[in-house]
């Protein structure tokens, strides 16, 4: 379940970040399906060599997002919200997006040139 | 029981050319403190003074509710002790070894012991002589965690170990951590490991405590701010800043109370905001204090 | 006592185990060589002496320099035991090895001395005396041990005391309470004798009951 999360130390992000990361990615891929259970805190920490302190951080942030629900002395699970991995996968799209207008403009493309480029990166996504 | 495991209030121990001085430290249950310092800074020594193999000459300690070094015998019964340099007796067995640990401690796992043995690639015929370096931590580690003791004291753990046996024996104390009433006091020079696995982390300099704060929380405050002053410029007074270099219209700015309210005063002159590891942000830090107290 | 002191006394006559087995056997086969006429006497004899001497040294100088020096120490005192505890085991752990040995040498050369016919009651005295200062000589040899702090310090202890062993014979075996009845049929137990006996013994008491006094109290184990 957990062994596939992988922290790195040289990675720019912070631990706990790179936890949110990894976990809101598996919930909107639907690999982590609404109302799963999360590994306890303390199980996370010892199967990732990790902190306690940061993995408590990881789920409070998240669950600040409204991404899980900690219930009190029962455990933290994915939040049973409609359309949750939709939401996060929007949310990730416009964050993408963003970076590409910011990065264009750097580079000085029109705004007909970064959807120019943006409609071939569509087309050789298709393969 | 919600009493700390460890509390040292105002510790002092004066040696012919080292003095720690003016120790304080709380260690409690389900927490992991990683204590770190440069060689000579007084952490084996503190470590020492928690197990009570020495005595303070000022101060108060308890460990595990115990008043040290009087009540170490009791104490003891509920810590683990491992250190990088300690050697199991030289003419026996590993094997031995652990007979003689069960029949002084009832709680002894022999499961788990056996488990370990697998893990760390052990064998029980192997005589003390001849364990490696890292051969021996394990050992000694086994030991102590077949135990299952509260209270785990680490000194220098991982020192001199090969990244695949660090990384065994980091694994194994960090399933220590999976029972919420047991906690981890350990020392090292591994900057790396200690941001890993740490939820408290102490330093050390020269025999007294320069800081100690929750992990993340020494993450977020610490920053390094590049800025840009064109000539004629200048930047207004700016709190919290511990360190500064100057190079030409460049300065790097070291704080370790990073906000927004400092951005805002350094304005459109920064450039670039880093954020520190745990090495930088010791290294940092005992700077600060040296130079603090005029050394 | 508890099972931690126990344990560790077991643990002492367990790791000289050779050391107790070799002496005690070198120690008895002395005792039968000084039976084999004049010359077998004095070799015998001096073995005997050497034997009883080297075992000593290498159990007090392994038992206590070596547990120091190899790093073990730390891993004795990560146990649920005081400092006090841990000198107390030492003590009664290596007195232990020495006195299996001791005891075995000292008999096989009284026994000996009763039961051949060739070697004169009379010696039973003097070898009564030399055994008890063997035992005497240990005794302070540990004392000073674990009170001493370098390797120097335990080493000229080790050496004095044992140059004490011919002094002892130099001074004992010509008082005339001692010398006139060595070469008698029958054993003569005379105020000479006892005078000596009780020195060695209250020597011995002292030096036991010093590290309870002091080694044990310290405060500072590393």
């Amino acid at each position: 379940m957990y062994s596939g999360i992988n922290i790195s130390q040289t990675d720019a992000r912070p631990m706990y970040l790179q936890i949110m990361e990894q976990i809101r990615a598996r919930i909107a891929a639907g690999d982590w399906a609404a109302g799963k259970e999360l590994p306890s805190i303390r199980a996370l920490a010892s199967a990732l060599n990790v902190s306690v302190i940061t993995i408590k951080r990881a789920y409070l942030d998240l669950e600040n997002e409204g991404v899980i629900v900690t219930r009190h002395g029962k455990g933290s699970f994915v939040a049973d919200v409609n359309g949750l991995a939709g939401e996060l996968k929007d949310a990730q799209l416009e964050q993408h997006l963003a970076e590409a207008a910011g990065i264009g403009r750097q580079l000085g493309l029109s705004e007909d040139e970064l959807a120019a480029r943006l409609r071939r990166a569509w087309k050789n996504n298709d393969k | 029981m919600t009493s700390n495991h460890i509390e040292m209030r105002g510790v002092r121990k004066t040696y012919r050319f080292f003095t720690l001085d003016d120790l304080s430290l709380d260690l409690a249950p389900g927490e992991v403190m990683g204590f770190v310092g440069p060689n000579g800074a007084g952490k084996s020594t503190t470590l020492r003074l928690a197990l009570g193999l020495i005595s303070p000459d000022a101060g108060e300690i308890r460990v595990m509710g115990h008043a040290m070094p009087d009540g170490q015998a009791a104490a003891k019964r509920d810590i683990g002790y491992v250190s990088g340099d300690m050697r199991l007796l030289p003419h026996a067995t590993l094997g031995w070894h652990m007979d003689f640990v069960k029949s002084i401690y009832p709680e002894w796992d022999g499961g788990y012991a056996a488990t370990l043995i697998k893990r760390f690639n052990l064998r029980t015929e192997q005589n003390a002589r001849s364990l490696s370096l890292g051969e021996h931590v394990k050992a000694t580690l086994l030991l102590a965690l077949a135990r299952r003791p509260r209270l785990l004291i680490l000194d220098e753990p991982t020192t001199g170990l090969d990244p695949v046996a660090r990384h065994e024996v980091i694994s194994e104390f960090m399933d220590v951590l999976r029972d919420d009433r047991r906690s981890i006091l350990f020392s090292s020079h591994n900057t790396v490991d200690v941001e890993r696995i740490s939820d408290r982390i102490t330093f050390i300099d020269r025999g007294r405590v320069v800081d100690s704060s929750n992990k993340e929380d020494f993450l977020e405050r610490w920053r390094r701010i590049h800025v840009q002053l064109p000539p004629g410029a200048t930047l207004p007074t700016l709190p919290n800043i511990v360190g500064r270099v100057d190079d030409g219209q460049f300065i790097t700015l070291t704080t370790n109370q990073f906000s927004d309210g400092l951005m805002a005063l350094i304005g459109s002159h920064a450039r670039d905001v880093q954020r520190m590891n745990l090495e930088e942000i010791f290294v940092a830090n005992v700077m600060h204090h040296r130079e603090a107290r005029g050394q | 006592m508890n099972i931690v002191m126990r344990k560790l006394i077991a643990k002492e006559l367990y790791v000289n185990r050779w050391f107790i087995a070799g002496g005690s056997a070198a120690g008895v086969a002395s005792a039968l060589i000084a039976t084999l006429g004049k010359t077998g006497f004095n070799v015998g004899s001096l073995t005997w002496l050497t034997t009883i001497i080297a075992t000593g040294v290498m159990i007090a100088l392994y038992g206590i320099m070596n547990e120091r020096k190899e790093n073990s120490l730390q891993f004795v005192l990560s146990l649920p035991l005081s400092i006090a505890d841990y000198v107390h085991a030492k003590l009664l752990g290596l007195l232990a090895c020495f006195g299996i040995m001791w005891l075995l040498s000292s008999a096989a050369a009284l026994l000996l001395v009763f039961l051949k016919a060739d070697i004169p009651d009379g010696i039973a005295p003097y070898t009564v005396l030399l055994c008890v200062f063997m035992l005497a000589n240990f005794v302070v040899v540990l004392c000073g041990a674990l009170h001493a702090l370098s390797e120097a310090m335990t080493s000229a202890i080790i050496i004095v005391t044992n140059m004490g062993v011919s002094v002892f014979m130099f001074t004992v075996a010509p008082m005339p309470g001692i010398n006139k009845h060595m070469w008698a049929a029958a054993p003569v137990w005379n105020s000479t004798f006892w005078t000596v006996f009780a020195c060695e013994i209250a020597v011995m008491a002292i030096a036991f009951a010093l590290p309870f006094i002091f080694a044990a109290r310290r405060r500072d184990f590393l």
